[in-house]
Order: structure tokens, then C-alpha cells, then sequence
């Protein structure tokens, strides 16, 4: 019986060919709309995929790692009385078992900034540049020179900040900030060096000094954050959880929690990329559809004959199923290797610069680079298989149903 | 003694609905045996191919009760009913007969595919089956370039290569010529002989008729006449 079913496959497989082939130019035109539909769906999802892996790296790498532990009073009112002892022995301790790309301790405190002509107002962050490879820090140009370690008694701004207080690299700036007994204390500071970056908010406000020289002026031993960095894209599915048990007394924020409306947009993507699929398939199966019972009813003679001869109805639901398995597995190989194509030449990213005020808007890098998501492909794969049967499944069974002796009436 | 192979008892069929009612067949009873040659005859619209079609199990009579080998068609299945075309029967139509898109040869394997012969059984078999009808030479052509008696041919050569007990021809000659239809009687004559296929023929063609052992008349859906030409 085996032997049986074979060469009924076989015979079906051999009508489904050969039909198709004759009507090769509107089954070429069908195949290469699945071709496109199947390549746009995949290298669009691709570039979303490769916005969403930057949405986060953006943030992640921006200063504030995949997670940061506060004092959970201090981002109510972010000073140094709100801040926490730096315990690296213990830290390390507790950080073992996780999987980190590393850790940094950090103070971020508000303060004003003044050369001789301008004042400003600014985050101060306080760093050990020894600390700082698991952030954007490491990676910003810099004119002049960067904090030399934790010690360094200078500064380093942004050079949108620079042009503003109208100073120059190696003069001084004076800054004012609240110590550890919340008093008023002014501070000078000789400009290091000046660094560019994609985000002018950040050249504006954010200015670097040293950790330890900054614990020395506030007079406090303290820190305000702790930002870790897991050596993945996202935070590992039981990460946050191991984080809170081993720093009970600590607020511990994740990214999405940094970053609200990033997180939305993050999440809104997930949905993005499968209504992106559905729009795509959904247009498409109306063209199958219709190609298919109109390949049914040019052929009613020839699906009469069949039956009249014998074949039995499922065989006939399958001759049509069949073609359009061929066409949408065609149009399957044919889409993933044009994608691949596609993509291969994006693989530089696709540069967005022309467009930079709305993507800084957006929080994008300028370059989008794409990020082939594997779930999506096999979505797209399991998507295509249903849509072949869904397509034709009403022709086949408007097949099965042909009266063999109205259909051989000629 | 010869066995009924078919019998038809009071079989009636009506077409349509109410007003527009045409009855195709009246009350006809009859009964065919193993292993003989027999044309239904009359004129155009008499029943000829309703009756063939109610024997051949691809319609169902409005009354009466159409048996092969003994069963009864009308408490068969439409599954059953597709098997039984498939197993005991051979059609060969009037006008269109083979699938277009595949050869000659292709169109005789159709039915031992469907039977589920393996490969190398198909191939021998069809080839022995062309090669008795004269087909050889057009097996490799594509079923559209054959000319009309040809694909006649290959129609009978499909009917017979999956050894039928009944095999049944609506107006085979309709579109030969002479010299083509006296091939063509020649030839199931010779299979009903040689091979003891029963052999039922609709025609309207005295030339065919004149080769079967059985003529039946019909007219208006009657039986009028029932002879042996022998
Ligand atoms: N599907 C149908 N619906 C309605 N009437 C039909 C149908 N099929 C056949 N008829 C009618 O039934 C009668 C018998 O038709 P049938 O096809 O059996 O005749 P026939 O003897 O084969 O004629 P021909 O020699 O022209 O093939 C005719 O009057 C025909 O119009
Ligand atoms: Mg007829």
C-alpha cells in the first residue's frame, strides 16, 4: 500500500509540474509576486529587527547598562545624601555567578556649571574610566584627552556645551553642587578635553570627572549608581530577578524601566514585524486564490476525466494543494535567497544621516543595520506553508466538488 | 451459463425539476452477460449516454436500481463508486479523453498510478499494452499532438491497461473517418474477443454497430428493440 500511495504522490506531483508549466507566464507572475512579497516581508523585518537591537543597545550602552541600582530614594531627588557605600569586594562577590560584561559605579548628581561668561546647568558623572569599557564612555572622540583615572582633578564636556559657556579646552570652569551635608560648594575645574556624540542633549548636559576626586570634594565615600552590563543583547530571562535578591537594599531599574517609551516602542515592534507579515500574506492569498480557481476552472474537462476515470476526491483536493505547495515553496527558496542577497548588500546598515534630526528624535543610531531574527524566518516559513493551503483549499474543494459528467460535457 | 455481469432493473432517470423535467430514460430493465460486445443504439437524445452512465456508475438512476456483479450501485458510496470506475471499469469518452499535458504513454500509466502499481510494472505494462494497439511509435508524444483516431487509441489503451472486467465507449468514432472507426471496431472487437473484456458502445453509427454481437435500440429513453446480430 505503501508502494500504492508513492505512485499516486508521484502522479500528482508530475500533474502539478506540468500544469503549472503550462501556464508558465501568469504562474511565472504569481511566483515572483510570492518572491517579492516573502523578500520585502523578510529584509523589512530585518531592518526592524536591526532598529529594535539598536533601540536597546542605545540605551544599554548610553550610560546606563542593561540594569542600575539606586539607593531607592534617589530618583525621587538625585544627590549624594541619596547615595550608597561602593563595596568592589562585595560587589564582586554578589556579581559572580551572573553573566556580566562588567560593572561600573558611578555618582550622577545635578549641578551648574560657569565659565567666565556663561552658566549652565548639567548632570555631573563621577566615573573610574577603568570601569567605563561597558559603556558609550570608552567610544566617544575626544579632543584634548579624556579622564586619565578615578583620580584626575579635571573635566570633560561635551563640545555643545563647550561652544555655549564660550571656553576652550585646558581653561577653567567653576562648578556648583550640593555636598554630603547639603550645602552649596564651588568647585574649579580645568577642561581636559571635549567629546562629540550622535546625541546633542547629551554634548549639552552630561559632563565627566573623576569618581574619586568628586567623592573627595562632596566628602562622602559614596555612590549613586551601579550599572551593570550582561554580556547579551537583552537581560537574560532570570537576570533582573538574580539582580533584586543580591542587592535587597537597592532600587534596581532595568532598561525598559529607564527608558518607558523606548521599552513601548520596543515592544510595539514584536507586534510590528507579525502585522507586517499578515498585511503582506493577507494581500497575497486573494492573488493565490483567485489564480488557483481559475487554473480549476480552465482545467474542469481534464478534473472531470480524472474523476470519471476514478481518481478518488482526495487525490483531487491534493493535485490542486500540490500546485500551490509548488508555487509557495518556489517562492519560498526563491524569497529567503533574495533576502539573503538583499541583506548581504545592506549588511553595511542602511545610513539614515539624511534624515538625522527625526532619528535622533527616535533614539536611533543613524545607521539602521539589520538583524536577521531566526524566529521570524521560521514564521515566515510556517506562514507561507499555511498560506499555501489556505489559498487552496476552497479551489480544491470547488474541484472536488465538479460533477465528473457536467465537467466532461463539452 | 453465462453470468449477468450488469443488470439494470426498471432504471429511470430524470433530469431537472418540475416545469423544465426532461426524462432521459423510462423504466428500462436489462441485463448484460461476461464477456459480450454490445452497443446501445437510436438517435441523438434517445439516452444513449445517460444509460452508459448509469451502468458505468458515474450517475445515479431517479428510480430503479442499476447491478454489477451483483451489488447493488445505489447502496454503494461515493468513495466505493470512484474505486469501482478505478478497478472493474474502462471509459473511453466522446470528445475529450486525455490529459494534455502529459504523452501518450503517460496518459495509459494515469490509471496504474492510480491503481498503485510500482514503476517498473507500469512501464512494462503500458508498453506491452501500446505496443498491442499499434501505439508504440506515439508513445513519447505529448497526448495534444496526436491526431483524432490516435487519441481514440490511446483512450482504449488507458481503458484497458488496468484489466477491466467492463469497458465502455460513448460514440468512440464520433470524430474518425471511416477507415479510423474500422480500425477502432477492429480493435475492441479483438479485445472483447482475445481478452473477454465485455464491451458496452453508445453509437449512432450503423458501421459500429454492425461489429458488436448485441444491439439494443433505444428511443425516447425506451428500450424499442433488444437483438443478437450473430
Ligand atoms: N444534465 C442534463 N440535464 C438535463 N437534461 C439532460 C442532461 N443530460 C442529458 N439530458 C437530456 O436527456 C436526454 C438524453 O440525453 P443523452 O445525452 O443520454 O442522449 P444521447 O442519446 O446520448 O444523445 P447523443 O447521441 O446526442 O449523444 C436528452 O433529451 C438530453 O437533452
Ligand atoms: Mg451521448
Amino acid at each position: 500500500m505503501k508502494q500504492g500511495l508513492f505512485s499516486q504522490f508521484t502522479l500528482i506531483f508530475q500533474l502539478g509540474v506540468r500544469n503549472l508549466w503550462r501556464q508558465r507566464r501568469r504562474n511565472t507572475i504569481l511566483l515572483v509576486s510570492v518572491i517579492c512579497a516573502i523578500t520585502g516581508v523578510v529584509v523589512l523585518n530585518s531592518l526592524i529587527r536591526g532598529m529594535q537591537a539598536q533601540m536597546v543597545d542605545q540605551v544599554v550602552y548610553n550610560l546606563n547598562g542593561h540594569i542600575t541600582l539606586h539607593a531607592p530614594d534617589y530618583r525621587s531627588d538625585p544627590a549624594i545624601t541619596r547615595g550608597f557605600i561602593e563595596d568592589s569586594e562585595a560587589f564582586t562577590r554578589k556579581l559572580e555567578s551572573v553573566k556580566l560584561a562588567g560593572w561600573a559605579s558611578r555618582i550622577k548628581i545635578p549641578a551648574v556649571v560657569m565659565s567666565e561668561r556663561e552658566t549652565r546647568g548639567v548632570q555631573i558623572v563621577a566615573l573610574d574610566p577603568a570601569q567605563e569599557h561597558i559603556s558609550i564612555v570608552a567610544d566617544l572622540p575626544v579632543e584634548g584627552t579624556f579622564l586619565a583615572s578615578s583620580e584626575d582633578n579635571r573635566i570633560v564636556l561635551g563640545r555643545a556645551l563647550l561652544t555655549q559657556l564660550r571656553t576652550k579646552i585646558g581653561h577653567r570652569i567653576v562648578v556648583v553642587m550640593q555636598d554630603i551635608d547639603s550645602k552649596s560648594i564651588e568647585v574649579g575645574f580645568q577642561i581636559a578635553g571635549v567629546y562629540d556624540s550622535d546625541s546633542e542633549g547629551m554634548e549639552k548636559h552630561v559632563v565627566f570627572v573623576g569618581k574619586h576626586t568628586l567623592q573627595q570634594f562632596l566628602g562622602s565615600e559614596s555612590i549613586t549608581e551601579l550599572s551593570l552590563r550582561f554580556n547579551t543583547r537583552l537581560i537574560p530571562p532570570d537576570g533582573l530577578e538574580a539582580i533584586s535578591k543580591a542587592f535587597p537594599n537597592l532600587e534596581v531599574v532595568d532598561w525598559k524601566n529607564i527608558d518607558p517609551i523606548l521599552a513601548f516602542m520596543y515592544e510595539s515592534v514584536n507586534a510590528m514585524v507579525y502585522i507586517w507579515l499578515a498585511i503582506v500574506f493577507t494581500a497575497l492569498v486573494f492573488g493565490l486564490m483567485n489564480t488557483f480557481i481559475t487554473a480549476v476552472l480552465e482545467r474542469t474537462q481534464e478534473i472531470g476525466l480524472c474523476k470519471s476515470m476514478g481518481m478518488k476526491s482526495s487525490l483531487v483536493l491534493y493535485q490542486v494543494v500540490t500546485e500551490s505547495l509548488i508555487i509557495m515553496l518556489l517562492g519560498l527558496i526563491g524569497g529567503l535567497l533574495l533576502s539573503w542577497g538583499v541583506l548581504q548588500l545592506l549588511g553595511d546598515g542602511i545610513d539614515l544621516s539624511a534624515f538625522a534630526a527625526g532619528v535622533e528624535m527616535l533614539n536611533l543610531a543613524p545607521k539602521i543595520r539589520p538583524a536577521v531574527v531566526w524566529q521570524d524566518i521560521n514564521i515566515v516559513i510556517v506562514a507561507t506553508i499555511f498560506l499555501a493551503l489556505v489559498a487552496s483549499l476552497y479551489p480544491a474543494i470547488r474541484a472536488v466538488r465538479l460533477d465528473p459528467l457536467v465537467a466532461l460535457k463539452d | 451459463m453465462t453470468i449477468d455481469i450488469l443488470r439494470l432493473s426498471n432504471v429511470s432517470r430524470v433530469y431537472g425539476k418540475d416545469a423544465t423535467q426532461v426524462r432521459a430514460l423510462t423504466d428500462v430493465s436489462l441485463s448484460i452477460a461476461e464477456g459480450e460486445f454490445v452497443s446501445i443504439v437510436g438517435p441523438s437524445g434517445c439516452g444513449k449516454s445517460t444509460i452508459l452512465n448509469m451502468m458505468g456508475a458515474l450517475d445515479q438512476p431517479t428510480q430503479g436500481e442499476v447491478h454489477f456483479d451483483g451489488d447493488s450501485l445505489s447502496e454503494m458510496s461515493r468513495g466505493e463508486l470512484t474505486d469501482l470506475r478505478l478497478q472493474k471499469f474502462g471509459f473511453v469518452f466522446q470528445a475529450f479523453n486525455l490529459l494534455p499535458v502529459l504523452t501518450a504513454a503517460e496518459n495509459v500509466q494515469f490509471i496504474l498510478q492510480l491503481l498503485g502499481f510500482a514503476r517498473r510494472e507500469r512501464q512494462s505494462r503500458t508498453e506491452a499494452v501500446l505496443d498491442a494497439l499499434g501505439l508504440a511509435d506515439v508513445a513519447d508524444r505529448p497526448a495534444t499532438e496526436l491526431s483524432g483516431g490516435q487519441q481514440q487509441r490511446v483512450a482504449i489503451a488507458r481503458a484497458l491497461v488496468g484489466e477491466p472486467a467492463l469497458l465502455f465507449a460513448d460514440e468512440p468514432s464520433a470524430n474518425l473517418d471511416s477507415t479510423s472507426t474500422r480500425e477502432l471496431c477492429e480493435l475492441l472487437r479483438q479485445i472483447n474477443s482475445d481478452r473477454g473484456i465485455t464491451v458496452i458502445t453508445a453509437t449512432h453509427d450503423p458501421l459500429v454497430m454492425s461489429y458488436t454481437s448485441r444491439s439494443i435500440h433505444l428511443e425516447d429513453g425506451r428500450v424499442v428493440e433488444d437483438k443478437s446480430n450473430l
